[in-house]
Order: structure tokens, then C-alpha cells, then sequence
């Protein structure tokens, strides 16, 4: 496979070629930085024939914080609280892999208690990441309502995870070596009374949404990603699962106590928005399931196994591993010298590379399934600047 | 009354066709409009009288358009919150009541942009057409009895005609924005309400057809034994959905939106406008959402009229105890919520599937709503011919 | 179209692992009049879910802020500004060890310590830049005396970012515990230094042309009463 590299310069300064009468005129319009649907500080240069994208252009780096080159000068405990503003939606999924990632090179073990704990608040923050994600996705495609519905019961969820992180979003929760509060004692009543009320609600985001026929006309068959270029393009999630290759770290890899839960895995078969759109609504059932299979069954035990002042000396060597957020798996690569901080650390975000498989699917569509694709691949921009 | 006017030559129009029961409305009710008040001034040679209802009605007019603005503004932004579980304005005035005023004051004393590179003429222009189109819809506006400007011969055909204007300050403000989005949400909005004009028209005609007349006040009338939204097996239903498809997209309003589509083209053709010309552009939409709903509360729910049952007299009796106006406000305010429900349900439709709907579902659905409306009327099989 | 029933499930293996996949259904075209006969229902029902909440006042779930105030619930451990904890005698636990200095992701605690009488480290000064805090609560975990919080006052905001410099101790010297020791409470008195929240010259201060310095303190915003706003 060859690679063509060319520059954004290059790309839109064409060679002139001699124009035959019939040709249309083909424009280039800058979608974003500051765009409604673009979700945040993303730049599409698009390359349009009337209203059909004939070429989508990813210009990234405007919310470009350098967290890598900070996490280079900061020990485990402190590269964990930048990781809340990568993916600011599964902030604790994020959290514990930085946290994993140490406790792994320091060879800490934790117990079960921590383990079913962390599992448990990630499963309500995918739940809540995908609450926000489908009511954004309505205002996308101009539903304004659902919206509205989406942030009303995420509020829920903030709510019990505010009483037990002590945060709404940045909630720095999940530590190297166990949990920086114990779980809350209405956390337990008040995640039940949850799923009591979210389950309706759910039914209720069908009727709204997902039988809308008009919603159903813009996602099905627009989009499409097939399975090659999902794995091509290194998507992974509910992205790769929508091109039908059923990869969930969950079940792969099993991390945390999700080896001791049943769940199953949606999978699409066209991998087109519909199949995104489904599989996140059934993820959602999916982890209520398995949050109502572990909220009875939290074992007893400490909430930190480490001293909470204890440095945190990463042993020489490369560590590298991945965990399932709400939006695919998050790699996190630490090399250490032996100090307490790392000599290099990366993150390999999921959206880096969901976002790239817009530049395949959204061709030969119109500006209006860009909006769709882009939205249905859930992208959170500063965790692809990062 | 007798009246002579170039616009009021019978017309080779309003042919009368020996359907439906005409009778019982033209007994009740005696249309009166402000050109033949004015017309009969100006024949017994009172100028002064004539000037009054000139300039009376034309302040009325002005008055009403703009009063009507900053309610429906409210009305939209609470209807909006409470569809999504929200209070909405509550800030200023009772209930914010008052918060509308406080729009317009923004919207005034806002700083009016106009973009280096736009055609400054058309740019300024644009927005007058929008107001323009709907003013030329208000004149032939039954609202009851007493109240409607001019009562053309061939009011339908007009309506038609005039309803079409609104596009052409949508689309020359967006071309003279000189901004590709501006420019992509003019050309949607030049496509869509071209096509959507042609199946709202062809639902009208249905009504047309039934009353057999162009004329607002006689469309009412032959709806004095019931409307025709249920009184033709169907066709007036049929008709009536189409009307409202096409009207909502001939509004611009979700889910047919995408001239503004707000999530894909961050404001379509009013991106570069701001200040008070952009209030003309929102003032154009709110008042030719009340106007799609009058219209169709003409057309298909009896306007004015009340709710008749055929020659049940007790009951029409009793109908007739409510005035007119408020049948009329009713009915309109209804539509209204209509339009605001839609909007905020249903998610917006691609630029091809909005074509699509038209041409290939639309247009077929009404030009056989058509034909089998012709066979009822043929066949006078409808209720209380 | 989307009752469960019609969802397959099935049994594969990926990467040696059994697992249970659910196929998402596609949306099914049979004939075009039951085609639209669909549309038309599913854009009704849409419509009906959006009636129930318009015409049921009770779900709305807007919260009139400041209206609210006075039974607005903040989680106990909610993040909004960190202070130090205070006994009943004004005395609080910090030995100035700069623990919680060190473990800042961002510097924006700085800890500055003197030597007391009894020759022991103590504080001087603590200063808390709330502008480039991130609250990640790190200080308040790694703390060895127990001595710092996170308290519940959000309403923070000010005009100039300048005021968000934080001085947290309201005296220097010697620790709860080092008190306890000491029996005469005049003694107890003579060995705290004054230091108000605001004492030391804030930047903002000398801007605004106030009078600042030992002994005049600019109230900080924490303290501002409920009718401020």
C-alpha cells in the first residue's frame, strides 16, 4: 500500500487542468473549527460538488493541550487527573487506565472490592457518555428535543456519581492503587432507583428516536464503514463493532470483574450510522445489565491498598495496555526509568482513529450525513488533540 | 351592497357549480372587507371616512404583525421548554412575559453587520422581500366576517401567487451574503419551496374544487354544514396532510429546516445577518407560521365558521353563540401548536429525501387526492351535499 | 420493528474467547402502503411522547438557581474550594510539611513555612491559586495531619482572576496538636500570628486603590452573603 502525503496547500491549490464545459465547479468549505456539529474545536475542510462531498480533510490541533509531553514530568497519581480531560465523558474509564497502567509496572494488586467498585462507576459512566451521546445526536440531525431528554437523565447519573467522586465531569476518582473515596451510602439505593427509572426512559428514546421513520431515512446505509477499513483504520468500539467484528476488550480482555458479569455484545452487520446508533442504545441495556449484576454484590474490603503519599516508582521497562471506554479502547504506553516519573507516556485515544474513518465514509455523501457520520462516530475532540 | 371595482369584476373564476349547500352560509352571514368599506366611503364622496379606514387599517395591520411577533416569539420559546421539560423565559415579567420585549431591544440595538465582501443593496433588500410576501398574504386573511382586507375573486390564486415571494428574500440574502454556507442554505431553500409550492397548491385545489370557488369569504361559506377536512370520505384529510407537509416546508420550520439547518449549515442563509435585520427575517417566519395556519384553518377547518353539523339546527345554534374571531383565533392557534410540535419532534430530513418526499411521494399522493376529490364532487357523495 | 424479540443472538468465539453477539436489526421495508402506513405511526408516537412531557407540568426538571439557594443540596463532597480544616479554638493541623505542595499537579498550592519558637517548623503561610486549580483533591488525599478540605462553597466567581489567590491559613504558628500541649491560653494567643484571608497584598488591592497590607483585609469572595448576588 502506497502512502500519498500531501499538504493542505497542496490539496487545495490544485494543478489547473483544462475544464471541460460540462464540469461543475468544485469549492472547498471549512467546516469548523467553530461549527455546531463538529462537537468542540474539530476542522473538516470539505471539497464540495453542490452539496456532495467529494473529499473531507481533518485539520486537527486546536485544542491541543500537550498532555503527553505534561504527563513527562508528572508522577502516576498526577497523570491520572489529565486524563479526566482527555475524554471528559468517560473520565473514570480513563482514570483507571492510567491507573492500571501503574498499578501493572509496580506490580500493586488490588481487591476485589476495588475492582468491582471501578467496574461498576464505568458502566454508569458509559451509560451516561451514551445518554449525552444520543441526545446530541438528535440535535445533530435537528431533533432539539432529544437533546434535552438525553441531558436530563445523564443528569441522574452525575448526580449519584457527584455524591460519591465529588465531582460532576473531572471527577479524578479512580487512583493507582484503589479508589480516592469509598462509595458513597446512598450510592447503592440511589443507582438502583436509577435503573428503575431509566429503563422506561429508554423505551421511551425508541419511540422517540430510533422509530422515528425520518431518523431511520437518515442513518440507514449512510456512512458506511465496511470491516476492512474499520480494522484499516484502527477504529475500535462501538465504531469497529458497527462493521461487525464483535472486538470488546470487555469480553477479550477481560479487565476489572468483567469476567465474572454476562453481557452480550451488539455487533452490526453494514456498519452504517443505524448500526452505531443501535449498538450504543443496546450497549446501553447491556451495562445497565451489568451494573444491576454487580450493585448487590460489592465484596467488603479496603478502598486504597497504597499509602495515599506513596511515591509511585515506575520500574525500567515499557508497559502498555488497553481498556473499553464508552468510545473504544484507550491504549496507555508508560516507559519508565525507575523514578517516579514516566520517561514517555502515550495514549492511543479511541477517537484519534474513529474520527480518520470520516475521511472514507463521508465521501459521495451530502454535508447533511457528514453531520450524521460525524456524529454517530461520537467523537470527543480534545481526546483525538489531546 | 352594490360594488364596482376592476377587482371585483365577476370573474370567469368564480363560476358557481350546483354542489354543495352554499345557501345556509349566505343567509348567516354577510361578508364585509375593508376595501368595500373603503369603496363605499369613497362612492358617497366621504374622503374622510375612506382615509380613516385607509390609515386605520393599515395601522391595524402593522399593529397586529408586530404584536403577533413578540407573542409568538414567547409561545415558541414556551411551548420549546415545555416539550423538553424545561421553564423556559421566567426572568423578565411574570412568567417572562416580557422577555420577547427584551429580544427586540437587543435585536435593535444590536450592531448591524453587513460583510465587506456582500452585495450591499441586496443584502439590506433581502429581508424587506420576506416582509413583503407575508404582508401581501395578510390581504386576502378572512379572519371573521368583519375582519379581512380584500376579498378577491380569485383569492386563491393570489394566495398562491404571492406565497411564492417569500423565497426570493431567502435566497437573495443568501447569495448576497456572499458566504458558501449562506449561499448552500439559499439555494436548499430555492429548491425546496419551489417544489413543495407545487403539492401545496394542488391541496388547496381539492378545496377549490369541493366549495367551488376561489374566493376566501365563499371557501368558508360551503363550509357552513361542516368542514372540509371531514366531510369528503378522506379526500379533505388527505389534503389537509399534504397541505401541512408542504406549508411546513414552505415555512423553512423542522423538520423541512435545512435552509437553516442550524447543526449543518450553522445558520443557512441568515449566518451573516445580524441585529434588526435578522429580526425581519425571524419577524417573516413567526407571521408566515400564522398565516400557514390561518390558511389552512380557511381551507380545510371552516375558517371563521363554526362548527356545523349539516341541518341540525339545535346544535349549529349553539355553535353560533361563539363569535367568529375566536372560532377563528381557535383554529389558527391550534395549527400553530401544530407547526411548534412538529418542530420540536421530529429530526430534520436530508436535502435529497426532502425532493424525494416531494416529487415522488407527494405530488402522486395529491394529484390522485385530486382525481378521486373530482369523482366526489362529480358524484356529490359527500356528507351533508 | 423493535421489539426484542426479533433480535438474534448467537454464540462466537473471538480471540478464544467465547462470547454472545446481538445482531442489530435492520429497519425492514415490506410494502409501500404499510411502508407509510409506518411512517406515519412512528412520526405519531414520536409525537405522543413528546405530549406527555408538554402536558405534564410535573416533569419539569428546570432548577431556578439563585431562587433555589436555600434548598440547594451540594453533595458533602463536592469539590469547590479547598481550605483548611478548623477546631472549635480556630486551630488547624498543618505543620507546613509541603506535602501537598509537592504532590500538586499544578502548582497551585505553595506552602511557606517559618521556624516557630520552639525552633519546630511551622506554617507561615498557606496560598491556594484557585485560577490554575484543577480540584483533583490530591492535596486533600495525600495530606499526612488531616488538615485540609474540600468545601461546598461553588459560588466562587469573581471579576478579576487576580482575587482567586487564596491565603488559607488565618494565623501562623504551631499546629492543633502542638496547642494542646500549651495549657494558658494566653500563651496560646501569643503564639498566633494574625494572617486573614486577603492580608498580604493582593494584586488587585493595589490596582483598585485599596488599602491593603498587616491589619486591613479585602473581604475574600467565599464570605460574600447571599444578598450579593
Amino acid at each position: 500500500m502506497s502512502l500519498e502525503i500531501r499538504t493542505l496547500s497542496e490539496i487545495m491549490n490544485p494543478p489547473q487542468t483544462a475544464d471541460s464545459p460540462l464540469s461543475t465547479q468544485e469549492y472547498f468549505v471549512n467546516m469548523g473549527p467553530q461549527h455546531p456539529a463538529t462537537h468542540g474545536v474539530l476542522r473538516l475542510v470539505l471539497k464540495m460538488d453542490g452539496e456532495t462531498i467529494r473529499e473531507v480533510i481533518p485539520v486537527l490541533g486546536y485544542i491541543h493541550r500537550s498532555i503527553e509531553k505534561m504527563a513527562e514530568y508528572l508522577h502516576g497519581r498526577q497523570i491520572v487527573h489529565l486524563t479526566d480531560r482527555m475524554d471528559y465523558l468517560s473520565a473514570l474509564a480513563n482514570n483507571w487506565a492510567v491507573s492500571r497502567a501503574v498499578e501493572t509496572a509496580m506490580g500493586v494488586q488490588t481487591n476485589p472490592r476495588i475492582e468491582t467498585i471501578r467496574t461498576l462507576i464505568c458502566e454508569l459512566q458509559r451509560v451516561q457518555s451514551h445518554q449525552l451521546w444520543w441526545g446530541v445526536l438528535g440535535l445533530d440531525l435537528g431533533a432539539l428535543t432529544s437533546f434535552f431528554y438525553g441531558f436530563r437523565d445523564r443528569e441522574e447519573i452525575t448526580d449519584i456519581l457527584e455524591e460519591t467522586t465529588g465531582a460532576r465531569l473531572t471527577m479524578n476518582y479512580i487512583q493507582p492503587g484503589g479508589l480516592m473515596f469509598d462509595l458513597h451510602p446512598n450510592f447503592v439505593p440511589r443507582v438502583k432507583a436509577f435503573i428503575k427509572y431509566f429503563r422506561p426512559k429508554l423505551d421511551e428514546y425508541e419511540t422517540l428516536l430510533s422509530e422515528n421513520v425520518i431518523l431511520q431515512e437518515r442513518l440507514r446505509n449512510v456512512g458506511v464503514l465496511s470491516a476492512e477499513d474499520a480494522i484499516g483504520y484502527g477504529a475500535t468500539g462501538p465504531v469497529l463493532r458497527a462493521s461487525g467484528i464483535p472486538l470488546d476488550l470487555r469480553k477479550q480482555q477481560p479487565y476489572g470483574v468483567y469476567d465474572q458479569v454476562e453481557f452480550s455484545v451488539p455487533v452490526g452487520t453494514v456498519g452504517d450510522c443505524w448500526d452505531r446508533y443501535w449498538i450504543r442504545i443496546e450497549e446501553m441495556r447491556q451495562s445497565l445489565g451489568i451494573i444491576e449484576q454487580l450493585i448487590d454484590n460489592i465484596p467488603d474490603g479496603k478502598f486504597m491498598e497504597m499509602k495515599p503519599a506513596a511515591k509511585l516508582k515506575l520500574p525500567a521497562g515499557s508497559f502498555y495496555l488497553q481498556i473499553e471506554t464508552a468510545r473504544g479502547s484507550l491504549g496507555v504506553f508508560l516507559q519508565g526509568t525507575g523514578e517516579d516519573i514516566p520517561h514517555r507516556c502515550h495514549f492511543r485515544s479511541p477517537n484519534f482513529n474513529n474520527l480518520w474513518s470520516v475521511t472514507k465514509t463521508a465521501v459521495g455523501g451530502k454535508i447533511a450525513d457528514l453531520v450524521a457520520i460525524v456524529s454517530t462516530l461520537d467523537l470527543v475532540i480534545p481526546d483525538v488533540d489531546r | 351592497m352594490q360594488i364596482w371595482s376592476p377587482l371585483y369584476r365577476p370573474s370567469i373564476w368564480s363560476f358557481r357549480t350546483s354542489i354543495g349547500n352554499r345557501e345556509v352560509g349566505m343567509d348567516m352571514w354577510q361578508v364585509t372587507t375593508l376595501a368595500a368599506r373603503i369603496q363605499e366611503s369613497l362612492l358617497n364622496q366621504d374622503f374622510v371616512r375612506a382615509g380613516i379606514f385607509l390609515g386605520g387599517g393599515l395601522a391595524a395591520t402593522v399593529a397586529a404583525v408586530s404584536l403577533l411577533g413578540l407573542v409568538l416569539v414567547y409561545a415558541e420559546r414556551k411551548v420549546a421548554a415545555h416539550f423538553q421539560c424545561r421553564l423556559g423565559p421566567m426572568r423578565v415579567g411574570w412568567h417572562g412575559v416580557l422577555q420577547p420585549i427584551a429580544d427586540g431591544i437587543k435585536l435593535f440595538l444590536k450592531e448591524d453587520i453587513i460583510p465587506t465582501e456582500a452585495d450591499r443593496l441586496l443584502f439590506v433588500l433581502a429581508p424587506f422581500f420576506c416582509i413583503l410576501g407575508m404582508f401581501l398574504a395578510i390581504l386576502v386573511l378572512p379572519v371573521s366576517p368583519e375582519i379581512q382586507i380584500i376579498d378577491l375573486d380569485m383569492g386563491v390564486i393570489f394566495l398562491a401567487a404571492v406565497s411564492g415571494f417569500g423565497v426570493f428574500g431567502v435566497l437573495l440574502g443568501g447569495w448576497s451574503s456572499n458566504n458558501k454556507w449562506s449561499m448552500l442554505g439559499a439555494m436548499r431553500a430555492a429548491a425546496q419551496i419551489v417544489s413543495y409550492e407545487v403539492s401545496l397548491t394542488l391541496a388547496l385545489l381539492v378545496v377549490v374544487m369541493f366549495s367551488g370557488s376561489l374566493k376566501m369569504s365563499e371557501i368558508i361559506q360551503s363550509q357552513a354544514a361542516g368542514w372540509w377536512i371531514w366531510r369528503a370520505h378522506g379526500v379533505g384529510l388527505v389534503a389537509f396532510l399534504v397541505y401541512v407537509i408542504a406549508s411546513v416546508a414552505e415555512l423553512n420550520r423542522a423538520p423541512f429546516d435545512l435552509s437553516e439547518g442550524e447543526s449543518e449549515l450553522t445558520g443557512g442563509f441568515h449566518t451573516e445577518y445580524s441585529g434588526l435585520r435578522f429580526g425581519l427575517f425571524f419577524l417573516a417566519e413567526f407571521i408566515n407560521m400564522v398565516l400557514a395556519s390561518a390558511f389552512a384553518a380557511t381551507f380545510f377547518l371552516g375558517g371563521w365558521m363554526p362548527f356545523h353539523l349539516g341541518d341540525w339546527q339545535a346544535f349549529n345554534a349553539v355553535m353560533d353563540r361563539i363569535p367568529p374571531l375566536l372560532w377563528f383565533v381557535g383554529k389558527t392557534s391550534f395549527m400553530v401548536f401544530l407547526f411548534m410540535w412538529f418542530r420540536w419532534t421530529f429530526p430534520r430530513l436530508r436535502v435529497d429525501q426532502l425532493m424525494a418526499l416531494e416529487w415522488k411521494f407527494l405530488l402522486p399522493v395529491s394529484l390522485v387526492n385530486l382525481l378521486v376529490g373530482a369523482a366526489v364532487v362529480l358524484s356529490g357523495f359527500y356528507f351533508f351535499s | 420493528m423493535f421489539n426484542r424479540q426479533g433480535i438474534k443472538q448467537q454464540q462466537v468465539k473471538v480471540g478464544g474467547k467465547q462470547l454472545t453477539i446481538i445482531q442489530a436489526p435492520r429497519p425492514q421495508r415490506t410494502s409501500q402502503v404499510a411502508t407509510v402506513w409506518g411512517a406515519l405511526c412512528s412520526l405519531w408516537n414520536g409525537m405522543r411522547v413528546t405530549w406527555r412531557y408538554f402536558s405534564r407540568p410535573s416533569s419539569i426538571v428546570t432548577q431556578q438557581y439563585p431562587e433555589n439557594r436555600e434548598h440547594l443540596k451540594i453533595p458533602e463532597r463536592f469539590r469547590a474550594q479547598l481550605r483548611l480544616k478548623y477546631d472549635e479554638n480556630g486551630e488547624h493541623n498543618c505543620t507546613g510539611c509541603k506535602i501537598c505542595d509537592v504532590q500538586c499537579p499544578n502548582a497551585s498550592i505553595e506552602v511557606i513555612d517559618m521556624r516557630g519558637e520552639s525552633g519546630k517548623k511551622e506554617i507561615d503561610r498557606f496560598v491556594w491559586r484557585m485560577d490554575i486549580c484543577t480540584f483533583c483533591n490530591i492535596c486533600v488525599m495525600v495530606c499526612p495531619f488531616d488538615a485540609l478540605e474540600m468545601s461546598n462553597e461553588f459560588e466562587s466567581s469573581v471579576y478579576d482572576k487576580r482575587l482567586l489567590t487564596y491565603q488559607l491559613n488565618r494565623y501562623a504558628g504551631p499546629t492543633k496538636k502542638a496547642f494542646e500541649k500549651i495549657e494558658s491560653s494566653a500563651d496560646r494567643e501569643r503564639l498566633k500570628v494574625g494572617r486573614q484571608p486577603f492580608e498580604a497584598p493582593t494584586p488587585l488591592g493595589i490596582a483598585a486603590g485599596v488599602a491593603s497590607g498587616p491589619g486591613v483585609s479585602v473581604a475574600p469572595p467565599s464570605t460574600m452573603k447571599k444578598d450579593d448576588i
